[in-house]
């Protein structure tokens, strides 16, 4: 063998070590937590829901699982615990489609919960790829064949977050490297996984949630370059193809489990912006509920919720961020709805709350500050 | 299929190395069809539906290229038989790749409501360049006949096919011809191997590690002067790490088979002018435009106006190439603009005294640096009203976020601006020479250092440990 030679498998040996000493640190540390609960190092969690919740499904025990968008992406798992007398897993992830909720959902099946809160609306049933050509979903990790868990043993990225976390568990640097943790270079800065994707506790809730940044986003919706993106996703057929597929498919998957499904408490505004400049969206919203409650309400393991029509909430603009997301002292209001049975969808009056939506979107009139 | 996946690097590449070095014992033929059908399966496992295409557009050419070469043809026969290739060539391209955006312009105009919604075949761009290139020589007589699968191979040769470089004839099918090549040289086996391994290295790590901070400028959210400011030049650092990483590592598997691909890039961003940075910058891209299109305009030769004319023409078409939008167009035109005013400041700007060269040099590398990142605005924006917006801001230092993120990012872009000025390039470190065949002379024999060796290693672990799941390259969309 000449000099060339050797030196091609020098290289090619000390690739693979280095390529295999990383595999080991992440197998050692494992930072999603999906070969075994923390024990030797400090259990740390990322706000990448997509991520984070294939190792949340192994790790965390739960009886209760909340799904969502953005709009449930701020609840507190103990809040859940308190109001409902459950052990919850919250697996809401921001702008995620029905697809990838309900890939999410019955991967976390798996481990028997008896509940499911899922926080739906219209626009998680619009057109999406499928879950294997979604680019931020990593579907093989939650299947945990042998692509994904390549995937997660050979990633720089997990073997520096394992580094990471490994250095934090020895006292002498803890307090050190927890300083550095920003969440900016590292992506698992969150100790507690009560705290994932929450809001922090100093939040000043008035001026993230006020009629003013509620005002301000209608007014940014209804700009002309930005009319369009109000009917974006709402496409009827693909809308009813995924209540089909992702929903009614997995809840008559498993008729074992109950499912509290609830449509968000909008804002009035969301529905106004439709009427005033794009009505054909409207009517689809309209007729999306019409197909689909009287479907989900008669399915005997489903108990369904509309706060959509919540007027004492929808109509008080001092509970939003923007047009769509409430504040947290909503997500306990609804936690409490849910408790009590309130606002619940009648399997046999089904379209009741929606005849009260259109009348308040109907009747509603602009006083703008 | 990907560079940056592992079913290329670990069962592709190795299969189609061995298979190639294998038939090359006993023929020297079997290795370039093998080398052919093998770049067709990279091209099908995810263009599939656009293999037919790649297909027909090589025998339409081939029997262009038949004619004009072998056929003993009348001069004006062959001017047609020249002119229905080129424009064939042109009107497959206009199909796939302007329909969309030339009905989209004429519904603006004539409130029309033409829909055009066609796939554009990954690669076209690129291939129907280099056969272009490859007509235009076999018309002025600088072509040898060459056999299909050769020509098959110059064109489907994977490692280029995707995203280039651009490749000439003349260069690449000598070489496919030569029977040394279908013999395993462990010297430019190892050096292949150090250049895809630091090609995927700026793809895996650095492109794809400052990816996310492009969004601070490209997001959903409006920007502040800063992370408007962070934003272009991530995006910046991100595209030349990219494409220069993908050229790297193609020019780097090449060698493996032995064969020398020409250099894509040469530290651009170090450029000191808009002519200088053109120099490095893509640089197959810019020989062909100049060769195939500036200089068949007239180039330089019939006086100033109409060498300014030509200059702004191929650089707008220069843009439009790169894809069907009004944005690629103002990008064109901006380094259009930029390269007037630098040939017109060549000729009549004053003389720099020889005690200013050095800071005038330093204000020249900063002014073409700024040029360049504000025509990156038109490049990366989805339209022409997010990169004015991008701009404005860009221009508004009463804005400022400034927070904890955006201080950790400017340390990121301060650390990816210090590997793109100050680093050398892989072909400098690597002693890369395309023109007389060479490379690695200084690691040939005992003289690598097992520093030098080991640290390559390291650089091809982590870009291995880098590979993310659909991290496409940003050039396979032109």
């Amino acid at each position: 063998m000449n000099i060339a030679a050797k030196n091609i498998t020098r290289l090619l040996c000390a690739s693979a070590a280095i390529v295999l000493a990383a595999a080991l640190l992440t197998f050692a540390v494992d930072p999603l937590q999906l070969f075994r609960p923390a024990r030797f190092f400090a259990a740390m969690y990322s706000p990448d829901s997509r991520m984070q919740d294939a190792g949340l499904i192994r790790s965390q025990q739960f009886d209760a699982v909340f799904m969502g968008t953005s709009l449930g992406i701020h609840f507190r798992q103990s809040d859940i615990d308190k109001a409902l007398g459950v052990r919850s897993l919250k697996l809401a992830m921001t702008g995620s489609n029905s697809r990838e909720q309900s890939f999410v959902l019955d991967s976390a099946m798996e481990r028997r919960p008896k509940r499911v809160i899922w926080q739906m609306d219209d626009w998680i049933f619009g057109k999406a790829p499928d879950v294997d050509s979604d680019i931020f979903l990593p579907a093989n990790l939650y299947r945990r064949n042998a692509s994904g868990l390549a995937e997660y043993l050979l990633s720089g990225a997990m073997a520096r977050e394992s580094l990471w976390i490994a250095l934090r568990s020895f006292p002498a640097l803890g307090p050190v490297v927890a300083k550095l943790t920003n969440g900016v270079t590292f992506k698992f800065p969150i100790t507690d996984v009560d705290d994932i994707n929450t809001l922090r506790r100093d939040t000043d809730i008035a001026a993230a949630y006020n009629k003013a940044k509620a005002f301000a986003a209608f007014r940014s919706m209804l700009a002309p370059s930005r009319r369009g993106s109000l009917s974006q996703g709402y496409d009827l057929d693909a809308m009813i193809n995924g209540l089909q597929r992702d929903a009614i498919g997995l809840i008559m998957k498993h008729p074992e489990v109950q499912f509290d499904i609830y449509f968000a408490p909008y804002s009035v505004l969301q529905f106004v912006a439709m009427r005033d400049a794009s009505p054909a969206t409207l009517k689809t919203s309209y007729d999306f509920t019409t197909y689909a409650f009287p479907r989900l309400a008669q399915l005997p393991n489903v108990r369904l919720y509309d706060f959509r029509a919540v007027k004492e909430v929808t109509h008080d603009l001092d509970n939003y961020a923007d047009v769509l997301h409430h504040s947290p002292a909503i997500d306990l209001k609804i936690l409490s709805w849910l408790a009590e049975g309130k606002y619940r969808v009648d399997p046999k009056a089904p379209l009741a709350s929606l005849e009260q939506l259109k009348a308040q979107v109907e009747a509603y009139r602009l006083e703008q500050p | 299929m990907l560079f940056n996946s592992y079913a290329f690097i670990f069962v592709f590449l190795p299969v189609v190395l061995a298979g190639y070095f294998w038939l090359g014992r006993h023929s020297n033929l079997a290795p370039v069809i093998w080398l052919a059908a093998a770049s067709l399966l990279f091209y099908s496992v995810s263009n599939w539906q656009f293999v037919a295409l790649l297909l027909a557009s090589i025998a339409f050419n081939y029997l262009i290229g038949y004619l004009l070469i072998a056929a003993k043809l009348a001069r004006a026969a062959r001017f047609a038989a020249l002119t229905v290739g080129v424009a064939g060539d042109l009107l497959v391209l206009g199909i796939y790749k302007y329909a969309g955006f030339f009905a989209a312009n004429l519904n603006a105009l004539l409130a029309t409501h033409f829909v055009v919604d066609i796939l554009l075949p990954v690669g076209i761009s690129f291939y129907t360049f280099t056969q272009i290139a490859f007509l235009v020589d076999a018309y002025r007589g600088n072509v040898a006949r060459y056999a299909l699968p050769h020509y098959a191979l110059f064109v489907t040769y994977f490692p280029h096919l995707i995203a280039g470089p651009i490749l000439h004839h003349k260069d690449m099918i000598p070489q496919f011809e030569r029977e040394e090549t279908k013999h395993p040289q462990a010297h430019l086996i190892l050096c292949g191997l150090i250049i895809f391994a630091i090609g995927l290295f700026k793809k895996t790590c650095l492109a794809d590690g400052i990816q996310p901070l492009v969004s601070q400028a490209f997001g959903p959210n409006t920007p502040t002067f800063d992370q408007a400011w962070i934003g272009a030049l991530a995006y910046t650092f991100q595209l030349y790490f990219d494409f220069s990483g993908y050229s790297d590592m193609a020019i780097g598997m090449s060698l493996m088979f032995g064969i020398f691909l020409p250099l894509n890039f040469n530290s651009p961003y170090k450029a000191t002018s808009i002519i200088d940075f053109w120099r490095r910058w893509h640089m197959t891209l810019s020989q062909f435009l100049r060769d195939y299109l500036y200089i068949p305009l007239g180039g330089n030769r019939h006086g100033s106006l109409l060498r300014y004319t030509n200059l702004m023409t191929t650089m707008l078409l220069g843009g439009l190439w790169h894809g069907a939008a009004w944005t690629f167009v103002v990008w064109g035109a901006l380094h259009g603009g930029y390269l007037c005013v630098n040939h017109a400041w060549n000729n009549f700007g004053p003389k720099v005294a020889p005690r200013f060269e050095k800071p005038a040099n330093v204000a020249a590398f900063i002014l073409t640096f700024l040029g360049v990142v504000i025509a990156w605005v038109f490049f990366r924006a989805d339209s022409m009203a997010t990169a004015l917006s991008v701009l404005s801001k860009m221009a508004d230092p009463t804005n400022i976020a400034l927070g904890r993120g955006e201080l950790a990012y400017a340390v990121f872009i301060a650390i990816y601006a210090a590997i793109a000025w100050f680093a050398p390039n892989t072909q400098e470190m690597m002693g890369y020479d395309h023109k007389n065949r060479k490379v690695g002379g200084r690691l040939e024999g005992a003289g690598l250092r097992p520093l030098y060796l080991y640290a390559a290693a390291a650089v091809l672990a982590f870009g291995i440990l880098g590979i993310q799941q659909h991290s496409e390259f940003i050039y396979f969309r032109f």
